[in-house]
């Protein structure tokens, strides 16, 4: 399971972006400051590449809870920010899927426990709340997983681990396309230059 | 009804922690057996806080490199990986 093409390109397509808005400061900033810039640039990039997700929203949101971030991300977003950061109309269901997300995750590691080790009520219990332990880390982890149920809450880590896999593989690869032209001019000083000795052949 | 209900979840459930459980680069490496639902859950928040370290690290990098760069050399290199990829 892999990030498509057309979500890099996106990704790329709205880091430049980024990077182009916030440029007028760069030279002034310190180095942190530079590095939340670029960290927020590659998130909202890899927000909006993705598009609208339980977990892009979540986390557009949680970006736009800090003032300095608004207006930059109002900025990059446009209109999209507007859809992103609206409260979706089924917020009110959250309680009752709260109910089916327990009695899911009971029966589920129930069953489980119960193919794996027929042991007794007691380890069953232990299982059950692990499950329910772990599964309060993830809620925690993905962005906008307080408010999911079990099944989308699984679907929703699947597709933000994929993205966040992407973003890091891309951000890589601009990091070893930044560091090519210095490496060849390091090179340049120390190498004698190929064409001087063409020329002089 | 409930039953059937909460079977079908039940099934949805087991696919998507099987489907997260391929992600992993553990399971990567050593093609490892169906793990329990506990453990993908582990080693997945455990995976995504990772994903975050890197992120974090790959933007103090970017972030010294493009100090001294002006951005139009940085969209120039960002365009031609567009091309590339």
């Amino acid at each position: 399971m892999q990030a498509t093409k057309s979500f890099e390109q996106a990704f790329l397509r709205h880091l430049l972006r980024g990077f182009r808005l916030s440029a007028v400061s760069y030279k002034s900033m310190s180095l942190q400051e530079r590095k939340s810039a670029i960290k927020l640039s590659a998130d909202v990039a890899m927000a909006s590449a993705r598009g609208s997700r339980k977990w892009t929203r979540g986390l557009i949101t949680k970006l736009s809870r800090e003032d300095e971030h608004r207006s930059f991300l109002r900025l990059i977003l446009g209109t999209e920010y507007g859809r992103l950061t609206k409260p979706r109309h089924g917020s009110w269901k959250i309680p009752r899927s709260k109910k089916i997300v327990r009695r899911s995750l009971r029966v589920c590691s129930r069953r489980k426990n119960n193919l794996r080790a027929p042991h007794g009520v007691k380890s069953g219990v232990l299982a059950r709340t692990l499950v329910e332990k772990r599964t309060h880390a993830l809620k925690r982890l993905v962005p906008g997983g307080e408010s999911l149920d079990g099944c989308s809450l699984l679907d929703e880590a699947l597709d933000y681990v994929i993205s966040l896999r992407a973003q890091v593989d891309l951000m890589q690869k601009l990091l070893t396309t930044f560091e090519a032209p210095k490496l060849r001019a390091l090179s340049k000083c120390t190498l004698p230059e190929r064409k001087a000795s063409f020329v002089g052949k | 009804m409930s039953s059937r209900r909460s079977r079908i979840s039940e099934e949805e459930i087991t696919e998507l922690i099987s489907k997260l459980q391929s992600l992993l680069p553990e399971t990567r490496r050593r093609g490892a057996s169906r793990a329990s639902a506990a453990k993908v859950l582990k080693e997945t928040c455990n995976y995504i806080k990772s994903l975050h370290r890197e992120v974090d690290d790959l933007s103090g990098r970017l972030s010294e490199l493009m100090a001294t760069m002006d951005v139009d050399s940085a969209q120039a290199e960002i365009v031609r990986s567009l091309f590339r990829s």
